[in-house]
C-alpha cells in the first residue's frame, strides 16, 4: 500500500506552505489504522487542504521503511516545510503531532 | 473536530511468550519516543534494521490474520470454489463449496488439468486458446465450462484465474476461483427460450414489425420486416436490427426528406409520451412505379424504457384503389362541366394522365360511315416530343383489328405495350403508334357497342391490375355514354335549330300561354307591344274584333284542350281599319301529364284579308250589276 494524498489547495492563511508528510504503516494494523484516521482528522481540520501526503506500507514495501530509517510503525514523518520531524505511535496525542507538524507552537 | 481515535488501553504482553517477544523488540528499538510507544500499545510493527522486514507486534498480527480470514470468507462468499495449479496446469488445490458438493472432486480433480476433465462444451480449438492465454501468462476471467455429474444433471462453471511467480519472477502455476453459474445459465436459456418464442410470434405476423428503443434504436424486428426491407425502398425501410431507425429519417434527402423529417417528429413524440398512436402514409417513387406505405408507431414501455413499435404495411393496391376511384369521379365531374364533346375528351384524357403520369392521350373515334377509327381529341404534356408525336396522330386511320387500336375497337377489350413480360405486345413493333415508352389502349363503349378507343402513352404505362381495368372500363363507359348522348343532344339541337328557322319561315310570331289561356311569352310579334299584352288572353287584346260571343267557339275548344289551327280574330287600328290575325296552337303538358298552358303561333294575315274583302265586295259589286234589280224586275 502506497498511497498519496494531496490537498484541494491552501485556504488556511495560518499555513501558506503545502505540509509534506509520510505516513509508514502495517497493511491494517490497528494502531495503522487508526493513526491514518487521525492524521485524516487534523490534515482536515488545520491543513485545510494544503498538505500533500504519501502512505508506506512497510509489508509492501520493506525497504523503503529501511531507507528513510523509520524502526516503528505507524510512524509520521514531516519532511516539508523545515525543520523535519517524526512522530511515532497511533497519532492520538493531538498536541503532539500539531507541534511536529508547525501547526502550533 | 473529530476526536482522536485511540485504541482501548491495549493489554500487550501478557503471556509469558508475549512478554519475552516485548523484550526482544526492546532491544532493537534504542529510541525513547519509540519505546514509549510500544509500552503504549501504540506500534504494529518494528522494522528488522538488517533486512527492512516489519516484525508484527501480537495485536496487528492478530488484526491481519482475522482480516486474512474474513477475506477468504467473502471469496467463498463472492466465489464457490478457489484453487491453485502448478507450473504444468495441474490442479494442486481446490476447496470450497464446503468441500466440492457436486464440484469436480467427483472425478479427481487434483493432478489434472482442466481440459483432462469432463467438460463437454469445449471444443479442441478453444482449448487450444485457452492453452495459449496460458501459456502467455495472462489472467482470464469467466471461462465458461459445462459438465454432467455422475447424477446426469448439466452443471455450469464459470472460471477465473491469475499466474502466480516467486520471488524471482519464475512462474510458478495459477490460481483462480470457480463459480457455479448453473442457475444464471438456465435462467439465460429460459429468457432465450421467452425471447425466441416472441420472436417466433413476431415473425408469424405478416406485417413488417421492429421494435424501437428509446433513441430509435431497432432492438428487434420480425421476418416480415427483414423480407420488407428486402423488397422494398423509401423511408426507414431497410434499416435493421441495432440500427438507428430515427437516424434513417432524418436522413432522408430529396423527395423523401419531408416524409423522413414528419416520420422521425412522430415517433419522438410517441417515444416521448406525447402520443400514443402516430400514423403516417407516404409514397415511394421506384422504376417498378410508385407504392404507397402506411407507418404507424404505436409506444409502449419496455424493460423500464420508453419504447415504440414500428409496423409498416405496403398500401399501394388500395392507394391506388382510391386514386382510380378518385380518377373515376374527376372523369364524372370533367364530362358534367364539359359543354363540347371536345372540351370532355380533353379534359378526360388530361386527367387520366395527369393521375396515371402518362405523358399524353389520344381518342380515336368510329368513323360509322367508313368503318374506321379516325383521330378526333388529344391531350400531352408541354413537349416538343409529344406535340410531334401528337401531330403525327393526326391523320392516323385505323381498320377493324389493325393497330393497338383497330385491334381494342376489334375486341372490346384493353391493351397495353410497356417492359412488362406477358403483355403480349411488343412496344417497339408498335412504337410509331404508342410511343417509344409503352402505351395503354381501351375502349369507349355505350352499353356493348365500342363507339371509340382511348390511346395513353408515357414511360410509366404498366400491366394494369384487375382495378385498373375496372377502372378503364369505368371510365370507358362512362365517356361512351356522355359522347353518345352529347351525340344525340347535338342532333336534337340542329333539328330544332333547323324547326325554329322553319317555324319563323312559316309564321309571324311565336306566344305561349299559361294554363289560364294568359300569355307567358312572345316572341317575333311586332303587331302588338310585348310587355303590353303578357297577362292578356287573346280575347283581351285591345280593340279585339269578335267581340266576347264570338270567342265562344274557341274558348270551348282551349277548354277541351284541343289543339287549333288557323283561328282567325282582328283588331281595330286606330284609323278605324281592321288588321286581321290568324293562330295556331296545341296545349301543352308536363313531364306529370299537366296541362300547363297552350303554345302556337301567329301571322298577319291583314293583307290577304282585306284582299279577300276587296275581293268579295268587287264580287258583291258586280254581281250586283249583273243580276236585275228585284225591283227592277218587278217592273
Amino acid at each position: 500500500m502506497a498511497r498519496k494524498r494531496k490537498g484541494h489547495g491552501a485556504s488556511n492563511p495560518a499555513v501558506s506552505t503545502a505540509v509534506v508528510m509520510v505516513l509508514y504503516v502495517t497493511d491494517s494494523g490497528p494502531n495503522s489504522v487508526r493513526a491514518i484516521a487521525n492524521l485524516e482528522a487534523i490534515c482536515k481540520e488545520h491543513l485545510n487542504g494544503n498538505f500533500r501526503l504519501e502512505i508506506i506500507d512497510v509489508l509492501e514495501y520493506p525497504l523503503r521503511a529501511l531507507a528513510d530509517g523509520v524502526v516503528v510503525t505507524p510512524s509520521l514523518a514531516k519532511l516539508f516545510p523545515l525543520p523535519a520531524a517524526t512522530v511515532v505511535g497511533n497519532l492520538s496525542d493531538r498536541g503532539g503531532v500539531l507541534r511536529a507538524l508547525g501547526i502550533v507552537e | 473536530m473529530e476526536p482522536a481515535l485511540s485504541l482501548p488501553r491495549p493489554t500487550p504482553f501478557d503471556t509469558n511468550v508475549e512478554r519475552g517477544f516485548k523484550k526482544a523488540i526492546l532491544r532493537l528499538v534504542k529510541g525513547g519516543p519509540e519505546r514509549l510507544a510500544i509500552e503504549a500499545g501504540e506500534i504494529d510493527s518494528i522494522i528488522d534494521p538488517a533486512n527492512g522486514r516489519a516484525i508484527l507486534l501480537p495485536d496487528a498480527q492478530r488484526a491481519l490474520i482475522e482480516r486474512k480470514a474474513g477475506f477468504r470468507s467473502l471469496i467463498g462468499l463472492a466465489f464457490d470454489w478457489y484453487w491453485e495449479q502448478d507450473e504444468l496446469y495441474r490442479f494442486v488445490s481446490y476447496r470450497g463449496a464446503m468441500d466440492d458438493p457436486d464440484g469436480f472432486a467427483e472425478e479427481g480433480i487434483i493432478g489434472r488439468a482442466l481440459w483432462d476433465l469432463s467438460i463437454d462444451n469445449m471444443s479442441e480449438t478453444d482449448w487450444q486458446t485457452h492453452r495459449q492465454q496460458l501459456e502467455w501468462r495472462i489472467i482470464f476471467r469467466d471461462l465458461e465450462i459445462r459438465r454432467v455429474n455422475h447424477a446426469g444433471e448439466v452443471r455450469y462453471f464459470s472460471i477465473s484465474g491469475e499466474p502466480i511467480f516467486d520471488d524471482r519472477e519464475q512462474f510458478k502455476g495459477y490460481r483462480g476461483v470457480t463459480r457455479e453459474i448453473t442457475e444464471r445459465k438456465e435462467a439465460e436459456t429460459s429468457v432465450r427460450e421467452q425471447h425466441r418464442f416472441a420472436g417466433a410470434i413476431l415473425d408469424a405476423l405478416g406485417t413488417p414489425i421492429a421494435v424501437l428503443g428509446q433513441t430509435g434504436v431497432v432492438l428487434s424486428s420480425n421476418q416480415a420486416w427483414r423480407d420488407f426491407a428486402a423488397t422494398h425502398s423509401g423511408v426507414g425501410t431497410g434499416v435493421m436490427t441495432g440500427c438507428n431507425y430515427l437516424a434513417a429519417c432524418d436522413d432522408a434527402r430529396g423527395v423523401e426528406q419531408i416524409d423522413g423529417m414528419a416520420i422521425a417528429a412522430g415517433i419522438r413524440q410517441v417515444i416521448g409520451g406525447k402520443r400514443a398512436l402516430f400514423r403516417y402514409d407516404y409514397p415511394c417513387d421506384s422504376p417498378a412505379g410508385r407504392s404507397w406505405f402506411a407507418l404507424s408507431v404505436r409506444g409502449f414501455t419496455g424493460n423500464g424504457e420508453a419504447c415504440a413499435i414500428v409496423s409498416c404495411d405496403d398500401i399501394t393496391d388500395r392507394k391506388r384503389g382510391e386514386l382510380l376511384l378518385g380518377l373515376e369521379f374527376t372523369v364524372a365531374r370533367c364530362l358534367a362541366d364539359s359543354g363540347t364533346a371536345a372540351a370532355a375528351l380533353q379534359s378526360v384524357i388530361r386527367v387520366i394522365c395527369e393521375t396515371q403520369g402518362w405523358d399524353c392521350g389520344r381518342y380515336f373515334c368510329l368513323d360509322q360511315s367508313a368503318g374506321v377509327l379516325r383521330f378526333m381529341e388529344s391531350w400531352g404534356v408541354p413537349s416538343a416530343i409529344v406535340g410531334q408525336f401528337l401531330e403525327k396522330s393526326r391523320g392516323m386511320v385505323f381498320r377493324p383489328g389493325a393497330g393497338l387500336a383497330g385491334r381494342v375497337y376489334q375486341s372490346g377489350q384493353p391493351l397495353w405495350t410497356g417492359a412488362t413480360p406477358g403483355a403480349g405486345v411488343s412496344s417497339m413493333a408498335l412504337a410509331p403508334e404508342t410511343g417509344e415508352d409503352g402505351g395503354c389502349v381501351f375502349p369507349v363503349t355505350t352499353g356493348d357497342t365500342v363507339i371509340g378507343v382511348l390511346a395513353f402513352s408515357g414511360s410509366h404505362v404498366r400491366e394494369p391490375d384487375d382495378r385498373m381495368l375496372q377502372a378503364v372500363r369505368s371510365i370507358g363507359s362512362q365517356l361512351g355514354q356522355f359522347l353518345r348522348r352529347q351525340k344525340a343532344t347535338d342532333a336534337l339541337r340542329r333539328s330544332e335549330k333547323r324547326f325554329r328557322v322553319l317555324n319563323d319561315l312559316a309564321s309571324d310570331w311565336y306566344w305561349e300561354q299559361d294554363s289560364d289561356f294568359r300569355f307567358t311569352q312572345i316572341a317575333g310579334c311586332s303587331a302588338f307591344g310585348t310587355a303590353d299584352i303578357l297577362g292578356m288572353t287573346h280575347w283581351d287584346l285591345p280593340n279585339v274584333v269578335p267581340a266576347d260571343a264570338g270567342w265562344a267557339e274557341h274558348k270551348s275548344q282551349l277548354a277541351a284542350r284541343w289543339s287549333f289551327c288557323d283561328f282567325e280574330f282582328a283588331t281595330v287600328l286606330s284609323d278605324g281599319r281592321h288588321a286581321y290575325y290568324s293562330i295556331c296552337g296545341e296545349p301543352v303538358y308536363d313531364e306529370a301529364g299537366i296541362f300547363t298552358g297552350y303554345c302556337g303561333t301567329g301571322t298577319d294575315i291583314t293583307k290577304r284579308k282585306r284582299v279577300e274583302i276587296a275581293l268579295r265586295e268587287n264580287e258583291a259589286r258586280l254581281r250586283a250589276l249583273v243580276e236585275p234589280s228585284p225591283t227592277l224586275s218587278a217592273r
